[in-house]
């Protein structure tokens, strides 16, 4: 029984990291200015900034991000918390992979000590 | 002939008559003398004025009814009504002109001298009601609205709500024709009814349909009561049209009854005892507050007290200013943190206690989870449950606390400080001053995340709302300002990075979340810091203000100074979100959650508008390079006394 379940979770295992490298293909494939404007159209802006800057009560900053692309499809298919979920027939594979490489193409945050309304 | 026909000696029929003769009549009045408060009124004759005769005689050639020619009075209802609301010491009346008041209005304005109360116009009841909202956030107490008999009060009724579900002191007048053969046909006819308070009595603490003068006088005073009594709420009186209208009788023994000093309930001792001692042993305590009276007498300055005391948490709800925003003890910004770990909780006139202590899933199956863990003691310290209607749903979910104390939050911390001054020892304050040294590590650990966020997105266009808060920050801080509408939609930046230490540094939000309340709210709120000499500012949606712009033109009148900073993201922004969500939920095309959300394409033009109701105005902003430039000559407006607005291109939040 133990047997079974192992080779159940390593085929399960498996296929994640098929999905994933799938996935790291896509993203390597995504076209950060087609990105854009999906970004906008599909209402991504609206929670997230519409520079992916982030908004203090509505969603984190994605600008710059550093999260894997695996993890960014996964937070898009079933996301956490309230953010609405993107399921494949309103935004494909590719729309997300173009995005996620708007994001990565985005500049870092400056820092708080470099602005003066904020330092003082 | 009606008893009010006889005592006027012309019904309101005969008005059209009548009025040819009313020029000449009207030479022959003599101004009255105001009615002292608590003394009765001398009672006045009510014969024709000399040099009637000759109309008279007119009058019976033309087959009026007797008395008809008699076209003037020397005693009005309404002068007693205007003397019993001088004896409240109000300041302002803020209404909209209607007919079915217009006896009322006259006697404020000549009789009442237009002073203590001065009459400030308004362009829709809705936001005479929220200036008054907005003014009582201030001062603690109200102002006067007066409403249009139906249809004004129908136009009122969201501020009405609004004021209710903030527990702020709302003082209405309304009117009627009760007696259905003295309405003028038509539209007065359309302007009366059975029961005219009942489209907001279920928001508000009490009404009232005097038959008398004297009933008047003594339900003026006790509403002003009961509104000023905490939970504090709205209330109105109805001034029939034949008491406003009709000479005071000669057999009236008026009298004012006096306005009593008045103090609000607090918590039993012995609960209160159990309360302290909860806290004095509790490890990681904390307490909230949300929206206790507001103005002046607030829970801050006891808050604060017994926060240092026992130094812990405290979480600031946000329904006023409770406790200093940049307090090392401030714990706001880290709510879910705080509570996870908290063994007693108490909060002090919390409106949604089980809300605080929940979280929530907005998903398709809407779940949701306690913050607090097992065995966590959960007090509640307020008057809400003192006064509570059945319909509207203001009083959220059920809070299931440990221990309900009945009484109002200010008037209860006193007591409570003492009885947690008794137990606290030696020992325990060594190890609170531990506790209180690792709070203020997490508060400015948690200060300094906020400024990094605030970093993300600085320059871009549209403009972030933190750099919006931030260039209003910088040309306030060295005034004494009053933040006059919520932080909400501007992403709270204001709590996160001013310095917020007093009760009118914030003045909270709608209290019901009614779309429409910031213009009026924060134009009344800077009526009542006037005479303060403070800086108000409001940093107000689009959407929001566009309900209700006339306000613009009432401050300009009016010599309110405010600066209005329009945080215009050109959308209903709450609602985009909402509609973006249902699309995915139902795998549609999220493309479409501009229809119907979108205030764009043309574009509004706010500083044109503001402009037009002469308020210097500028804007659109787009360059936040530039806006604090702009930003800086509209507080120079302001500080001259006047209103001035800057329309602000910005992020959604």
């Amino acid at each position: 029984m133990r047997k079974r379940i192992f080779v159940v979770a390593l085929t399960g295992a498996l296929a994640a990291l098929a999905v994933a490298a799938r996935a790291q293909d896509n993203a390597t494939a995504g076209n950060a200015k087609a990105g854009e404007q999906v970004y906008r159209a599909i209402g991504c802006w609206e929670c997230h900034g519409t520079q992916g800057q982030g908004g203090a009560i509505t969603g984190p900053r994605l600008a710059d991000t550093k999260l894997p692309y695996e993890a960014f499809l996964q937070q898009l298919r079933v996301p956490q918390n309230a953010m609405p979920p993107y399921e494949v027939k309103i935004l494909s594979n590719a729309d997300a992979a173009n995005i996620y490489a708007f994001l990565k193409s985005l500049s870092p945050a400056p820092s708080p000590k470099d602005i003066p309304l904020l330092s003082n | 002939m009606s008893k009010r026909q006889e005592a006027t000696g012309v019904g309101r029929r005969n008005f059209l008559k009548a009025a040819t003769l009313a020029g000449a009549a009207a030479t022959v009045a003599t101004p009255l003398k105001a009615v002292a408060q608590g003394q009765a009124p001398a009672p006045k004759k009510t014969k024709a004025p000399q040099g009637v005769s000759a109309l008279q005689k007119a009058a019976e050639t033309q087959n009026l009814p007797a008395g008809a020619a008699n076209l003037v009075e020397r005693t009005s209802g309404s002068d007693y009504m205007v003397d019993a609301y001088k004896s409240l010491g109000i300041e302002y009346i803020a209404a909209m002109p209607g007919s079915s008041f217009r006896g009322l209005q006259e006697s404020f304005i000549n009789y009442g001298k237009n002073t203590q109360p001065e009459w400030l116009t308004c362009l829709h009841e809705e936001i005479s009601v929220a200036m008054a909202q907005g003014y009582a956030k201030v001062e603690g107490k109200p102002i006067l609205n007066l409403v249009h008999a139906t249809v004004g009060l129908q136009h009122a009724s969201m501020a009405v709500y609004n004021a209710y579900c903030d527990r702020v002191p709302i003082l209405m007048i309304t009117a009627n024709i009760a007696d259905a053969t003295m309405r003028r046909p038509g539209v007065e006819t359309d302007h009366t009814v059975q029961d005219g308070p009942v489209i907001v009595r279920d928001y508000t603490k009490w009404d009232d349909s005097p038959a008398s003068l004297q009933h008047f006088g003594e339900s003026t005073i006790r509403s002003y009561q009961i509104a000023m009594t905490p939970p504090m709420g709205p209330v109105i009186l109805v001034a029939d049209s034949a008491l406003q209208e009709d000479p005071i009788p000669e057999d009236a023994k008026l009298d004012l009854p006096k306005l009593p000093r008045f103090a609000a309930a607090q918590g039993d001792s012995g609960a209160v005892a159990e309360v302290a001692k909860m806290l004095v042993d509790a490890e990681n305590p904390v307490l909230m507050a949300d929206r206790g009276v507001p103005g002046p007498n607030g829970v801050m300055s006891h808050l604060v007290e017994l926060a240092e005391l026992l130094q812990c948490s405290v979480l600031d709800i946000g329904g006023r200013m409770n406790f200093p925003n940049q307090h090392p003890l401030n714990q706001s910004a880290r709510r879910g943190g705080v509570l996870s770990q908290a063994d007693v909780v108490v909060g002090l006139d919390m409106v949604d206690y089980w809300g605080t202590i929940h979280g929530y899933r907005d998903q398709l199956h809407r779940t949701s989870r306690p913050i607090l863990k097992p065995g966590t003691k959960t007090v509640s310290i307020s008057s809400f449950d003192q006064f509570i209607h059945s319909n509207y749903q203001n009083f959220q979910r059920f809070a299931d606390v440990n221990f309900e104390v009945s009484g109002d939050g200010a008037a209860t911390l006193p007591s409570l400080i003492e009885a947690v001054k008794k137990l606290v020892t030696a020992d325990k304050k060594s190890a609170y001053e531990g506790r209180g040294k690792k709070l203020a590590a997490a508060r400015q650990q948690a200060y300094e995340h906020a400024k990094v966020e605030a970093a993300s997105g600085w320059d871009i266009q549209p403009i972030s709302t933190a750099r919006l808060a931030m260039e209003v920050w910088n040309q306030i801080k060295n005034d004494d300002f009053s933040l006059a509408v919520s932080t909400q939609p501007t992403g709270f930046w204001a709590h996160h990075l001013w310095k917020m230490d007093k009760p009118h540094h914030y003045l909270g939000d709608s209290g019901a979340y009614g779309v429409g309340y910031g213009g009026g709210g924060a134009v009344g709120s800077a009526l009542g810091n006037r005479k303060h000499g403070r800086l108000t500012v409001a940093m107000i949606g689009d959407g929001d203000l566009m309900v209700s712009p006339s306000c613009l033109w009432t401050a300009a009148k009016h010599k309110i100074p405010i600066l209005m900073v329009v945080h215009n993201n050109r959308f209903y922004f709450q609602e985009v979100m909402h509609l973006q969500a249902m699309a995915s939920r139902h795998m549609r095309d999220p493309r479409t959650a501009h229809i119907g959300t979108e205030i764009a394409h043309p574009n509004i033009d706010f500083a044109k508008m503001a402009q037009s109701y002469g308020v210097h105005a500028e804007g659109p902003v787009t360059d936040p390079a530039k806006l604090g430039a702009v930003l800086q000559r509209a507080v120079e407006v302001v500080k001259r006394g006047e209103p001035a607005l800057v329309d602000v291109v910005s992020q959604g939040r």
